[in-house]
């Protein structure tokens, strides 16, 4: 019964987040005074994709597409989608963002499998970004773990349960724009698109890819991107049923997409810098209000 | 069998081995895997034995015995196995070892010491055997690339070694017993003993498992010395540090003796302390392990990093961090071990271990690769290998007490870690394949057997953690802790739980559907490793092809080139040699000038003596 959930849990996702990163392109494209792809567009390229021939660089180069599809999948259905909880009590934090990471190493190595520098440069660059998101993120995750004594993100949802005031995002206000910032550094999204950056690095790790390796890792993408946005919908914004769940992903996604539409680039040692100097510090300020005075999770309203 | 006859056959076993290398350097080499696959099967046998004695020798009134404990089964097991994995490379090795039959008796020795120090039942065997490991090592270590850095490591291990010695006589000056048991009872009524104590002998432990400000023997032993004593450094001899802070912090219970003492975050600030040391090792072991050049001290620094997850986990001493301590015992001894022993394959073929010099070895070394590839995702914390057990345990530990700026060191180094196991992966594995090595082939079929037991190993205890842990927790409950819950293949903490069985088939299912979706897919053309996009640049020198100099270059950049604890290490160094030339000058100097202001001085004191000025 699990595994089916599962596997519905897969679907939406897919069907979900296509259909969205459909719509994203469409308000980049209104953002900058151009007319824009058709909502359904994504599904077509990815179709498309599938149906072509395509090149192989040998075995570690397929094998890696597999694996990083095949990992960012099972991902998916560790993380609670408003309240559907595929395996019960296992939808810890650390799990989801080490199974994320399978996905992450699968795409690095058939990427680097292909000979190309330019993709080793964008694997070199995207590990680096990750440093620097990742940390700010789970040191406020951390702090909530200890507020809440779970790290089970279903549990953290429910505590967020009964009207927006108690959403994290105003009982962690410094948590949230932290969560905030790491999540467009995940998303690749501007200013933090170093590793992919198509005029320096030619695509980065993509550089090689064509026909069904190339759908398989902009399946790989969708996904990631539900995860993602989902881990901040949950941790933040309080979940909820399945309209309000999709309202507030949807928010978040298109507010991203916004912010990222009027920005330039970073270089990659400034990505760093950045996130180590702000969000950072940020970030370890709200998990030692939460830590040591427990504003937020004993003390609200 | 008992431990005593168990050391004295591996002690005439190690000359045997010794006498017979002088006659035949492959024979003595096969009979290091023979006799260590036997000290293996013996120490296996006393899985269930504690509270066992054995007594060595007696001299006066003091006596040397060993005692079975489970803790003590536990790293004697690890480092057993590890010397026996690593024993396969031996044959491979002698003809390039200056010394063939020296090395086969230290090994057999270094690996007998190790037994000595684990089921050691009072501080004066364990000091002793400790010390066998130290100097049978140290004659090792010059057998590979430099003759400088054994003198690091010792001046190191030295620290260490007079640290533990003066904590061991401190107590037998106040408790007036040697036994560790009688130790831990009569500290339990001085805590004032037991603090001065405790920082004198967990030195050792810091020393030997390279915690900063004493990593600095790490990369360079371990990047020098011969290609198959590295892993044994790497994933068996450092483990011994863990056991001296495991007997001084657990073992002698810390947290109830200091119970009355300041507490940070839920633990002793003694015991916290500690754990800072050891946050900031995994920062700086990820920081210098991410800029290497050379594999070897890449896996070294990783080594540093490591020491810092295993020192926080047993400093936690609860119900899951210390399982999670205890559990990368055996995790790093793995995964460390088979990323030197596939550098050491790589060497065996090629001749380097320098990142930049090799690529797309993956060609010809398939296996060599898996066992690489299956070592890092567990180095790594991912699952479902069994890396990602100790890491999520001690993770839920911190979590549990709150310790956040350990915690912040834990995570930048697990995802540091990322970084620096895939740049091996990267450079030497993928990429293009170097035209001078176009006809390396795979290791002959004794070198496969070590990676792929590693590798089986790595993977089992990464589905059943509970096999591992369920022994974690009767060594958990002897030491009067409570143990690590377990549930089938659920592991449960306080603050969470997570299922391996379910992670690895969810994630199976995942990787099936993508390869049905892959093969159902147009199928796709092979092509040529330099058939690639290229700006429109012609290409025709693989070398110059590969990205593998300077990988993170732009990190790097981000935290300087100094080292730091070096150069104060130096400062030191250039200050003791200073003192000395002072030392030499004034009374040992060749001019007559000095001897005779001494001469004078003593007839003045002489002549002044008792006088009424």
């Amino acid at each position: 019964m699990s595994y089916l959930i599962g596997l519905m849990l897969i679907v939406i996702a897919f069907l979900w987040q296509v259909t969205l990163e459909g719509f994203q392109r469409k308000v980049t494209a209104k953002v900058q005074r151009r007319v824009g792809p058709r909502w359904y567009q994504t599904f077509m390229d990815i179709f498309k994709a599938f149906s072509k021939s395509s090149i192989s660089h040998g075995f570690i180069y397929d094998f890696g597409a597999m694996m990083t599809l095949g990992g960012t999948m099972a991902t998916v259905v560790f993380l609670p989608f408003s309240g559907i909880v595929a395996f019960n009590g296992l939808d810890n934090f650390f799990v989801i963002i080490y199974l994320l990471a399978v996905g992450s190493l699968g795409m690095a190595m058939s990427a680097v499998g292909s000979g190309n520098p330019w993709a080793s440069i964008g694997v070199m660059r995207a590990l680096t970004q990750m440093v620097g998101y990742e940390v700010p993120f789970m040191i406020v995750v951390f702090g909530m773990i200890f507020g809440y004594g779970t790290s089970s993100i279903s549990a953290l949802v429910e505590v967020q349960a009964g009207g927006f005031l108690n959403w994290h995002l105003l009982r962690m206000p410094l948590g949230a724009i932290v969560g905030f910032i790491s999540l467009m550094g995940m998303l690749a999204k501007k200013p933090y698109d170093t590793p992919i950056a198509p005029a320096e690095i030619a695509s980065g790790p993509l550089v090689e890819y064509g026909g069904k390796h190339l759908g398989m890792l902009m399946l790989q993408h969708e996904f990631a991107v539900f995860i993602e946005v989902g881990l901040f919908v949950n941790l933040f914004l309080g979940g909820g049923g399945i309209v309000a769940y999709l309202i507030k992903y949807a928010a978040v996604y298109l507010f991203a997409t916004i912010i990222s539409a009027v920005l330039g680039r970073f270089k990659i040692e400034q990505v760093v810098y950045h996130f180590y100097k702000v969000p950072l510090a940020l970030s370890l300020i709200q998990a030692a209000v939460v830590i040591f005075t427990g504003l937020g999770v004993e003390i609200w309203l | 069998m008992t431990i005593n006859s168990l050391i004295a056959q591996g002690m005439i076993s190690s000359l045997l081995v010794y006498l017979l290398t002088k006659l035949n350097k492959k024979l003595g080499a096969f009979l290091t895997v023979l006799f260590s696959g036997y000290l293996l099967f013996v120490i296996f046998g006393f899985q269930n034995s504690a509270g066992e004695v054995f007594s060595l020798i007696h001299f006066g009134e003091f006596e040397l015995t060993f005692m079975t404990s489970h803790y003590a089964w536990y790293f004697a097991i690890v480092l057993t196995l590890t010397y026996f994995l690593v024993s396969f490379f031996n044959p491979y090795w002698m003809k390039k070892m200056v010394n063939p039959a020296a090395y086969n008796m230290l090994f057999m020795v270094s690996m007998v010491g190790t037994v000595g120090v684990f089921y050691a039942k009072d501080f004066l065997t364990l000091f002793i055997f400790y010390e066998i490991v130290v100097w049978s090592s140290l004659f090792i270590i010059p057998m590979g690339k430099s003759r400088k850095t054994p003198v690091i490591y010792y001046t190191i291990s030295s620290i260490g070694s007079f640290a533990m010695l003066y904590a061991i006589f401190y107590l037998y000056h106040s408790v007036g017993s040697f036994d560790i048991q009688a130790v831990s009872e009569a500290m339990s009524q001085a805590p004032n003993t037991y603090r001065f104590v405790f920082f004198t002998m967990i030195v050792a432990g810091l020393t030997k498992l390279g915690i900063f400000p004493f990593h600095t023997w790490l990369p360079a032993a371990h990047g020098s010395a011969p290609h198959t004593f590295s892993p044994v450094l790497s994933g068996g001899l450092v483990k011994v540090g863990g056991f001296i802070a495991l007997i001084t912090a657990t073992v002698i219970p810390s947290f109830k003796i200091l119970a009355g003492d300041l507490q940070l975050m839920g633990v002793p600030f003694e015991n916290y302390l500690i754990m800072l040391l050891g946050a900031v090792s995994i920062v700086v072991g990820t920081l210098m392990a991410i800029k290497q050049e050379d594999a070897k001290k890449l896996i070294a620094y990783s080594t540093v990093s490591n020491s810092g997850y295993i020192i926080i986990g047993l400093m936690l001493n609860d119900q899951v961090g210390f399982a999670g301590g205890m559990m990368h015992v055996f995790n790093h001894a793995m995964a460390s071990g088979a990323m030197f022993l596939s550098f050491a394959a790589i060497a065996y073929r090629t001749g380097t271990t320098k990142m930049s010099e090799l690529g797309g070895l993956i060609k010809r070394m398939p296996l060599t690769f898996a066992a690489y590839l299956i070592a890092i995702i567990s180095l790594a914390g991912i699952p479902p290998m069994s890396g990602f057990a100790s890491k999520w345990l001690i993770f839920q530990g911190l979590a549990s007490n709150g310790m956040m700026f350990i915690a912040l060191a834990a995570f930048f180094g697990s995802i540091g870690s990322f970084l620096y196991v895939f740049r091996p992966l990267s450079a030497a594995f993928l990429g293009q394949l170097s035209p001078k090595h176009k006809d390396v082939k795979e290791v002959p079929w004794m070198m496969q057997i070590p990676l792929i037991i590693m590798s089986f190993l790595t993977i089992f205890y990464g589905i059943f953690p509970g096999r591992i842990l369920a022994y974690i927790s009767k060594i958990q409950e002897s030491v009067g802790l409570k143990g690590v819950e377990i549930e089938g293949t659920k592991i449960i903490a306080a603050t969470g739980m997570w299922d391996s069985l379910v992670i690895t088939l969810v994630f199976g299912g995942g990787f099936m559907l993508a390869a049905i979706l892959f093969f159902i897919s147009p199928k796709a053309k092979p092509v040529d490793q330099m058939n690639t996009y290229t700006s429109g640049e012609f290409i025709y020198d693989p070398d110059h092809y590969h990205y593998a100099k300077n990988y993170y270059a732009t990190f790097e950049n981000n935290y300087g080139n100094k080292k730091r604890v070096e150069l104060f290490f130096d400062a030191v160094a250039l200050r003791v040699k200073e003192f000395g030339e002072m030392v030499k000058t004034m009374f040992f100097a060749k001019s007559v000038s000095f001897s005779i202001f001494w001469i004078m001085l003593f007839f003045t004191l002489v002549y002044f003596w008792g006088d009424k000025v």
